[in-house]
C-alpha cells in the first residue's frame, strides 16, 4: 500500500513489479542503482549545455568562413558543400540534443517516482547522487 | 466492477491491498460497498508501471479511460499537451531574451566629471515590475507551472501508455521548437 509519509524500511517496490526489494542487500543495491540514475541525470543536463557550447563554437566558424569567401565567386561548389555539411552537422546535434532531452525527461520523472516511495533510504540516495554527480559532472563535462 | 479486479490481478504487487477491496463495489457509490475502506472518489494507485487501457483515472473526477480508443485519445491529448510544455518553455526563453535585448542597448553618455564622456549603462536584467513583458511571463509561468504539475500527475499514474506519450511529446516538441531557439542563441552570441 502506498505511504504517505518518509519511514525506513528495507521492503520497497521500485518503478517496476520485478524491481522488489525484500532484503538489506538488496536494499544496498538499489540505493546504487537509484544513486546512478540521480548522477546520470546531472550529467545528461550538464551535457546537454556543454553539446549547445561545442556545436555553437564549431558552427559560427565555418559560417564566417562563408560569408568572408562569399565576394570572391568561383568556390561556388565547396561552398555549397561546405555548407551542407554544416547543416546535416547541424541536424545531427540537434537529433543527439532531442534525444538527450528525452532521456532527461524520463529519468527525471523516474526519480521523481522512486522518491515517491517515501523510503528513506532511496531518498537519500537520490540525493546524494544528485549532489555527486552535480559536483562530478560539471568539472568533468567542462574541462574535455 | 469487474476491471477493477482484471486491472488488480495483473499487478502481483498489489495483491495485499486488493485482498481487502471488495472488487465488486463502484467508486461512484462507495457507500453502497460495506468492506470499502477507502475515501470517497478514492482510487487504489498501482506503484509500478504496467500496461492497461481499463479503468485508468486521468486527472479530473470524471475522466476515466475504460476503453483502447479513449487510451488512443488521451494518449494523442497527453502527446499534444506534452508538446506544448516543451513549446511555453522555449517561447518563454525567446521572449525573455527578447525583452532583455531592448533593455540592454540602454546605454547612454553621459558627461564625465573632467569633461570626458562616460557611458553609463543600465544593466538592469529584471525588468519593471508592472511591465507588459513581465505580466506575460508571470501568466505564461502560471500556465508552465499548471501544466508542468499536470504531466508530473500524468507520469504518476504509472501507466505506460501515457508515460510514453509524455517522454514522446517532450521529445518533439523539443526537436520542433528548439530548432528555432537554437539558431536565435546562435545570433546573439554573433553578435559579440
Amino acid at each position: 500500500m502506498m505511504q504517505m509519509y518518509f519511514y525506513f524500511s528495507d521492503k520497497v517496490v521500485l518503478l517496476f513489479d520485478f524491481w522488489n526489494v525484500r532484503t538489506p542487500a538488496g536494499m544496498v543495491l538499489s540505493v546504487l542503482v537509484v544513486l546512478l540514475l540521480a548522477m546520470l541525470y546531472e550529467a545528461i543536463k550538464i551535457s546537454k549545455t556543454k553539446l549547445l557550447r561545442q556545436t555553437i563554437l564549431a558552427i559560427p566558424t565555418t559560417l564566417s568562413q562563408e560569408s568572408l569567401r562569399e565576394p570572391e565567386t568561383g568556390s561556388v561548389n565547396s561552398n555549397l558543400g561546405q555548407q551542407n555539411t554544416t547543416s546535416k552537422r547541424w541536424f545531427l546535434y540537434h537529433i543527439s540534443q532531442s534525444l538527450l532531452h528525452v532521456a532527461q525527461v524520463v529519468i527525471g520523472y523516474l526519480v521523481m517516482l522512486v522518491v515517491m516511495s517515501y523510503n528513506t533510504w532511496i531518498f537519500l540516495g537520490v540525493i546524494v547522487g544528485s549532489t555527486l554527480g552535480y559536483y562530478l559532472a560539471y568539472p568533468v563535462f567542462t574541462s574535455r | 466492477m469487474s476491471s477493477y479486479h482484471a486491472n488488480h490481478t495483473m499487478n502481483s504487487s498489489m495483491a495485499s491491498t486488493s485482498e481487502h477491496y471488495h472488487p465488486t463495489s463502484e467508486h461512484h457509490h462507495p457507500t453502497t460497498s460495506s468492506g470499502h475502506n477507502h475515501g470517497e472518489g478514492m482510487m487504489t494507485m498501482d506503484m509500478t508501471f504496467h500496461f492497461s487501457y481499463k479503468n485508468v483515472p486521468l486527472l479530473f473526477y470524471g475522466l476515466v479511460i475504460n476503453t483502447p480508443g479513449e487510451m488512443a485519445g488521451a494518449f494523442v491529448a497527453v502527446f499534444f499537451l506534452a508538446m506544448f510544455y516543451e513549446g511555453l518553455k522555449i517561447a518563454r526563453e525567446s521572449l525573455l531574451r527578447k525583452s532583455q535585448v531592448s533593455i540592454r542597448y540602454n546605454s547612454m553618455p553621459v558627461p564625465g566629471p573632467n569633461g570626458t564622456t562616460l557611458m553609463e549603462t543600465h544593466k538592469t536584467v529584471g525588468q519593471q515590475m508592472l511591465s507588459f513583458p513581465h505580466l506575460l511571463q508571470t501568466v505564461l509561468h502560471i500556465i508552465q507551472v499548471v501544466v508542468s504539475y499536470f504531466l508530473m500527475l500524468i507520469f504518476m499514474t504509472y501507466n505506460a501508455y501515457l508515460c510514453i506519450a509524455v517522454a514522446a511529446g517532450a521529445g518533439t516538441g523539443y526537436f520542433l521548437f528548439s530548432w528555432k531557439k537554437a539558431v536565435v542563441v546562435d545570433i546573439t552570441e554573433h553578435c559579440h
